[in-house]
C-alpha cells in the first residue's frame, strides 16, 4: 500500500551499488594498467632493469582485485537476502499481532459485556450460572493465549524446565483425549490403537499435550464437515514411525503446505479478515516435534479434502 | 406496519458468547433478536426473516462482514445496519461507512453506547419508514438509473435498453450488473463477486460468474468477443469499464 520511494527502494540499492562496484573494479584494472604501461614506456626510455619493477605480477593484482569485488559483493548481496528476511518476518509479525489483537479482544468484549449487563440487569440464579460459565471459558481462553506467548518463548529459548519421561505414545494420546474429551464434544475422535504394539518413547508430557491440543484444534477450527472427524493411526515405516492424524477438514492448498510451519504463518489473508488465529500454533508444533527429534510433514488432496498430518519420530524399541 | 409489533435485530456474530449475550441484552430492551453465527446464514437470514436492524461483525467465517455488507445494500440501502469489531482502524471504518454501514462501534464496547446507537437507529428507520411511500419516490432514483455506451439500465422496471433492443433483468442479473456498476473500474474476483452478488463460498462453481458474465456481454457489448465493458484480467476476475475509450492499451 505505502510503496517505499523507488530511491530507497532495497533493489535498486542492491543494483547500484553492485554496478558502482563493478564499475570500480573495472576503473581499478584500466588504470593499473594504463599506468603499469606508462612505466613500462619510462622503463623503455631510460633502459632501466625491467626486473626491479614487478610488472610481471599484473595478472596476480588483477586477480586479487576481483576476488576482493567478488567477496564484496557477496556480502552485499547476504545484507539484501537477510533484509528481506528481516522484512518478511515483519510484515508477518504485523500481521500476528492484528490478528492475536482481535483473539485476545473477544474473550475481553464477552467479559465486559456480561458484567455489565450484570450490573444493569437483576438476573435469576440459573441465568447467572450460565453466563459466569460463559465468563468462566472467556478468562481460560484469555489465559490460554497468553500460556501460548509464554509457551514460545520458552520453547524457542530451548529453555525447558520439564523432564523427558518414557511414555507408551498411544496410551499418552488417549489419555490426551480423555482428559479433554469435553472440547472435543460433537466430534468423532478415533484413536486406532496398534495391537499388541507399545511405542514408547521419551517425551516432555507438558510439551507434547501442546502439540497434541495444537492439531485437534486445527483439524476442528478448519472444518465445516457436519461431524467433524479425526483419525489417529499408527504406522511403521522404514526405521520410522508415524503418527497420523487425518482430518474431514477444510483441507490445504498445495502451495501452503510447507508455508503453514512458519512462524506467523496464516493461511489466507489479514486485509480480506480470511486469516484467523495467530499464526503460531503449528509452528510451536513443529518446534515440538523436533525436541522430540521427529518432525511434522503435512499433506493434502487440496482444498475441501480433508489434511493429514504425520509426526514422524525415529524408531524406537518396541516390547508388546 | 410493524409498528405494533417488537422491532427485530438481527445479530451476524461467529463467537456465541458474545452473540448470546448481545441477545440476552437486546431482549430485555425489548427487541425481538435472532443469532446467524455465520455469513451464508446470516444472509439467508436477512432475506427470510426480514429484521429492522443488523448487528454485523467483520471477521465471520464463510463470507466477511464486509461482503456481507455489500450484498445487502445492493438489495436493500435502508436497513439499518451496525458493525461491531475487533477491527478498530481507520482504514476499516472508511471502508464500512462507504459500503455504506450506518454505525461502527469497535469491541469491547459500552453496553450502555451499544443499547442507544441500537434504539436510536431502529427509531430513525422507523420514521422514515412512516412516510415511506414519499421516501420511495425519493430515494434510490441516483441507483435506479445508469447510462454507459448506448446501453440504458433501470433497476426499477429491471429493464436495459441496449443495441439488440430492450431486455428484461432476471434478479440476480440485475444484482450482479449493479454490483459491477456500482464499482466502475475497481478489478473484482469471481470469489469476490460469488460472496457478494450470491452470498455464497462454496457449492456454487465460479463458472455461475463466467455465464453471467458471457450474457452481459451479449446485451451491451458491440463486438461480445472482444468485450469493452466486461473485461477479464487474468487470474483475477472481472473489471467494468463505464468509459471504455480511456483503457483501451
Amino acid at each position: 500500500m505505502n510503496r517505499p520511494n523507488w530511491l530507497i527502494h532495497p533493489v535498486f540499492i542492491l543494483v547500484s551499488s553492485i554496478l558502482a562496484l563493478v564499475l570500480s573494479l573495472f576503473l581499478y584494472i584500466y588504470w593499473y594498467i594504463e599506468i603499469s604501461s606508462g612505466l613500462r614506456s619510462i622503463i623503455d626510455r631510460f633502459n632501466l632493469d625491467t626486473g626491479q619493477f614487478l610488472t610481471s605480477q599484473t595478472w596476480v593484482v588483477i586477480l586479487v582485485l576481483t576476488v576482493l569485488v567478488g567477496v564484496i559483493i557477496m556480502g552485499i548481496f547476504i545484507i539484501f537476502v537477510y533484509n528481506l528476511k528481516t522484512l518478511r518476518l515483519y510484515r508477518l509479525q504485523h500481521n500476528f499481532i492484528n490478528n492475536f489483537t482481535h483473539e485476545l479482544k473477544t474473550p475481553v468484549t464477552s467479559l465486559k459485556l456480561y458484567l455489565e449487563t450484570f450490573l444493569k440487569h437483576e438476573l435469576s440464579r440459573e441465568e447467572q450460572l450460565k453466563y459466569t460459565q460463559y465468563m468462566l471459558a472467556d478468562t481460560g481462553r484469555l489465559s490460554n493465549d497468553i500460556n501460548r506467548i509464554l509457551n514460545l518463548a520458552q520453547i524457542e529459548s530451548k529453555n525447558y524446565a520439564e523432564a523427558f519421561t518414557l511414555q507408551n505414545l498411544p496410551e499418552a494420546i488417549e489419555q490426551f483425549y480423555y482428559n479433554n474429551a469435553h472440547l472435543f464434544r460433537d466430534c468423532d475422535i478415533r484413536i486406532q490403537r496398534p495391537e499388541n504394539r507399545s511405542y514408547f518413547y521419551r517425551i516432555i508430557p507438558s510439551m507434547f499435550e501442546m502439540l497434541l491440543m495444537n492439531l485437534f484444534t486445527n483439524a476442528l477450527k478448519y472444518n465445516d464437515a457436519a461431524v467433524p472427524a479425526i483419525e489417529i493411526s499408527f504406522h511403521e515405516r522404514r526405521k520410522k514411525m508415524i503418527v497420523r492424524f487425518k482430518d474431514n477438514g477444510i483441507g490445504i492448498d498445495k502451495s501452503e503446505l510447507k508455508k503453514i510451519f512458519k512462524k506467523f504463518y496464516q493461511v489466507g489473508h489479514s486485509d480480506d479478515m480470511s486469516a484467523k488465529g495467530s499464526g503460531l500454533g503449528l509452528y510451536l508444533v513443529d518446534h515440538i516435534a523436533k525436541i522430540h527429534k521427529g518432525k511434522i510433514v503435512a499433506q493434502s488432496d487440496g482444498l475441501g479434502k480433508g489434511a493429514i498430518f504425520n509426526l514422524i519420530l525415529p524408531w524406537r524399541y518396541r516390547s508388546s | 406496519m410493524k409498528s405494533n409489533l417488537k422491532p427485530r435485530i438481527l445479530v451476524i456474530e461467529d463467537d456465541l458468547h458474545i452473540a448470546e449475550g448481545l441477545k440476552l441484552n437486546l431482549s430485555l430492551q425489548g427487541y425481538e433478536v435472532r443469532i446467524a453465527q455465520n455469513g451464508p446464514a446470516g444472509i439467508q437470514m436477512w432475506r427470510e426473516w426480514r429484521p429492522d436492524l443488523i448487528v454485523l461483525d467483520i471477521m465471520l467465517p464463510g463470507i466477511d462482514g464486509l461482503s456481507i455488507l455489500r450484498n445487502i445494500r445492493l438489495e436493500d440501502e435502508k436497513i439499518p445496519i451496525l458493525i461491531l469489531s475487533a477491527k478498530a482502524t481507520t482504514e476499516f471504518k472508511v471502508k464500512g461507512l462507504s459500503y455504506g454501514v450506518d454505525d461502527y462501534l469497535t469491541k469491547p464496547f459500552s453496553l450502555e453506547e451499544f443499547l442507544l446507537r441500537v434504539d436510536r437507529l431502529v427509531k430513525r428507520a422507523s420514521w422514515s419508514n412512516s412516510d415511506s411511500e414519499l421516501a420511495k419516490e425519493m430515494s434510490d432514483s441516483e441507483l435506479d438509473r445508469f447510462t454507459f455506451g448506448s446501453n440504458q439500465v433501470d433497476f426499477k422496471t429491471m429493464t436495459a435498453d441496449c443495441k439488440s433492443g430492450q431486455v428484461r433483468l432476471t434478479e440476480q442479473e440485475a444484482k450482479l450488473l449493479k454490483l459491477f456498476l456500482l464499482n466502475p473500474g475497481q478489478p473484482l474476483s469471481r470469489e469476490k463477486l460469488l460472496q457478494i452478488g450470491w452470498g455464497y463460498t462454496k457449492g456454487t462453481t465460479t463458472r455461475t460468474v463466467d455465464n453471467f458474465i458471457v450474457r452481459f456481454r451479449k446485451y451491451f457489448e458491440d463486438n461480445p468477443k472482444k468485450p469493452s465493458y466486461f473485461v477479464s484480467i487474468r487470474s483475477i476476475g472481472y473489471v467494468f469499464y463505464a468509459d471504455p475509450e480511456k483503457h483501451t492499451e
